[in-house]
């Protein structure tokens, strides 16, 4: 099966004050298992939500989303999500966050404390355990809240733009760690951002969004082979080409509005 | 420097905390032996002193009794404030339905509803009881539907992401756990005022010839012993700090130690 993830004719539409505002027009888009797909567009393209959407936690106006061959209806374990905002639950200590799809489960104590143990080790936070969310910095906390949702082995793991919130340095450590975790989880990524540098470094392929209404207008396949150096000549082609798509659009929403 | 390392004892614990209590204490002696000199108008503190020894008998009893009146209402008080508050909170019908009876009941002060108490709980423990848990009510159901509402909705999505489905368990892994600071602030709040209730409607004769309130009012201001009566004063008031210490070191410092870095409890 060469599909994950399948969204056919996808659009979403929101009843505001002042009528019908079409966020996502006919969005169709296949991701592959095991890749790494990020989103880009500019800003109010309707990323985010595009990601809800594959979540569950919006509805398609119309189309579908078709995970592992079945349409996705709702939210569910199988569809992890790290979320732009610090999403950590603040009355849990980390180990507590990370168990806590595994409680909802219903899976014993002992089970479920190994499992998460695995997690808390696989992002690099062995020893922070009992630590709670206000004890912990802005690239730790996005560390758990990963760990928390790969905790549910879901098919597809779901980012927001997981890295927008904390410094420049500490982002590009968390990148070189996701590729990591990427790689030793298999996991499929859709991830979205609005960093065209975090995009080709990251990706193995990247969806441009057009401005409001988005919709997909070109996906680039950025098979430059990895570790990437993040100077080096192919990736500045890719950012340029990147950056100029992404220019255009701006300008076109400027005339929009 | 020298004097400064000679007063430095002075930094410990308690210290000035002692001064400052044994300072208005002296000054209130004085005042009652020189100035006032009349036991009915200013009973002094030595006076007050040996009221205690000769009231400790019934003062055992009659804290007893108020603390019963005061646990009465405060329990139901409190699971019917959480209940309530917590069904506002989660469901809007339910919200624009009780909210006009609420603002108008909570405007009612909690005395008001003496007579009310005596008729048709008659003059039982439950009387008081009543009263009390009208006073406490307000507060812990007002927080409680506060909380509920202010849930932020990114937790929500987490939850939903990581399996929740709407409804129970929504509720139980992250509306409540949320609430429970502004509940244990409310429930705070309706334990002050819910003391309040136990003395006026003890006063007030509710529970029939019991309590503190009955007592500090019906015995002691009735025959002007008013060296009893400060006594009475001094202990309803260590009741209500002892209550609040003994709440706050429970839940506030126990269970809600996550909320340390959010803001000060």
């Amino acid at each position: 099966m060469n599909h994950k993830l399948e969204l056919r004719n996808v659009t979403k539409t929101f009843n505001t004050e002042e009528g019908e505002m079409e966020a996502l027009e006919g969005i169709s888009l296949v991701v592959k298992p095991n890749e790494f797909l990020c989103i880009i567009g500019p800003s109010g393209c309707g990323k985010t939500t595009l990601l809800r959407l594959v979540a569950g936690l919006d509805q398609p106006s119309s189309g579908e989303i078709i995970l592992d061959g079945k349409e996705v209806i709702g939210p569910s374990p199988d569809r992890g999500m790290v979320f732009q905002e610090f999403s950590l639950f603040p009355w849990r200590t980390v180990l507590k966050n990370v168990e806590f799809g595994l409680e909802i489960k219903g899976m014993k104590d002992k089970a479920r404390r190994e499992l998460a143990e695995k997690y808390i080790e696989l992002v690099g936070l062995k020893g922070f355990e009992n630590c709670y969310p206000y004890e912990l910095s802005g690239g730790m906390k996005q560390r758990v809240a990963i760990a928390r949702a790969l905790a549910t082995e879901p098919a597809i793991l779901l980012m927001d733009e997981p890295f927008g919130s904390v410094d420049a340095q500490t982002r590009n450590i968390l990148q070189e760690e996701l590729l990591e975790i990427w790689k030793r989880t298999k996991k499929t990524v859709l991830f979205v951002t609005h960093s065209v540098d975090e995009a080709v470094y990251l990706a193995d392929r990247v969806a441009v969004m057009s401005a409001r209404p988005g919709c997909l207008i070109k996906c680039l396949d950025i098979d430059i082979p990895r570790p990437r150096k993040r100077t080096s000549v192919e990736v500045n082609e890719f950012r340029e080409q990147l950056l100029m798509l992404l220019s255009l659009e701006r300008s076109k929403a400027c005339i929009s509005v | 420097m020298k004097e400064k390392k000679g007063l430095h004892f002075l930094k410990r614990r308690g210290i000035i905390e002692t001064i400052g209590i044994s300072t208005v204490v002296i000054i209130w002696q004085l005042v009652a032996s020189f100035i006032v000199k009349k036991t009915y108008l200013l009973p002094s503190p030595y006076e007050v002193f040996f009221a205690f020894y000769t009231v400790r008998e019934v003062i055992l009893v009659d804290i007893y009794i108020s603390l019963l009146h005061f646990g009465i209402g405060l329990g139901v008080g409190t699971a019917v404030g959480i209940t309530l508050g917590a069904l506002m909170g989660g469901f809007k019908l339910v919200d624009r339905a009780m909210d006009p009876i609420m603002e108008i009941l909570r405007a009612i002060p909690p005395i008001a509803w003496i007579p009310f108490a005596i008729i048709w709980l008659k003059l039982t423990h439950y009387s008081a009881g009543f009263v009390v848990f009208v006073g406490a009510i307000f507060p812990i159901l007002i927080n409680t539907y506060t909380g509920f509402k202010s849930v932020d909705k990114i937790y929500i999505d987490a939850a939903k992401v990581l399996g929740c489905k709407k409804g129970m368990s929504l509720i139980k892994s992250v509306v409540l756990p949320y609430s429970l600071p502004y509940i244990a602030a409310g429930t705070r709040i309706g334990m002050g005022i819910g003391w309040m209730c136990v003395v006026a409607a003890e006063m007030f004769g509710a529970s029939g010839r019991v309590g503190l309130g009955w007592r500090l009012w019906n015995r002691f201001y009735a025959l002007h012993m008013m060296d009893k009566l400060v006594a009475y004063m001094i202990i309803i008031g260590l009741i209500a700090l002892l209550l609040d210490r003994i709440f706050r070191y429970l839940v506030e410092e126990r269970t809600l130690k996550w909320r340390k870095g959010m803001v000060a409890v």
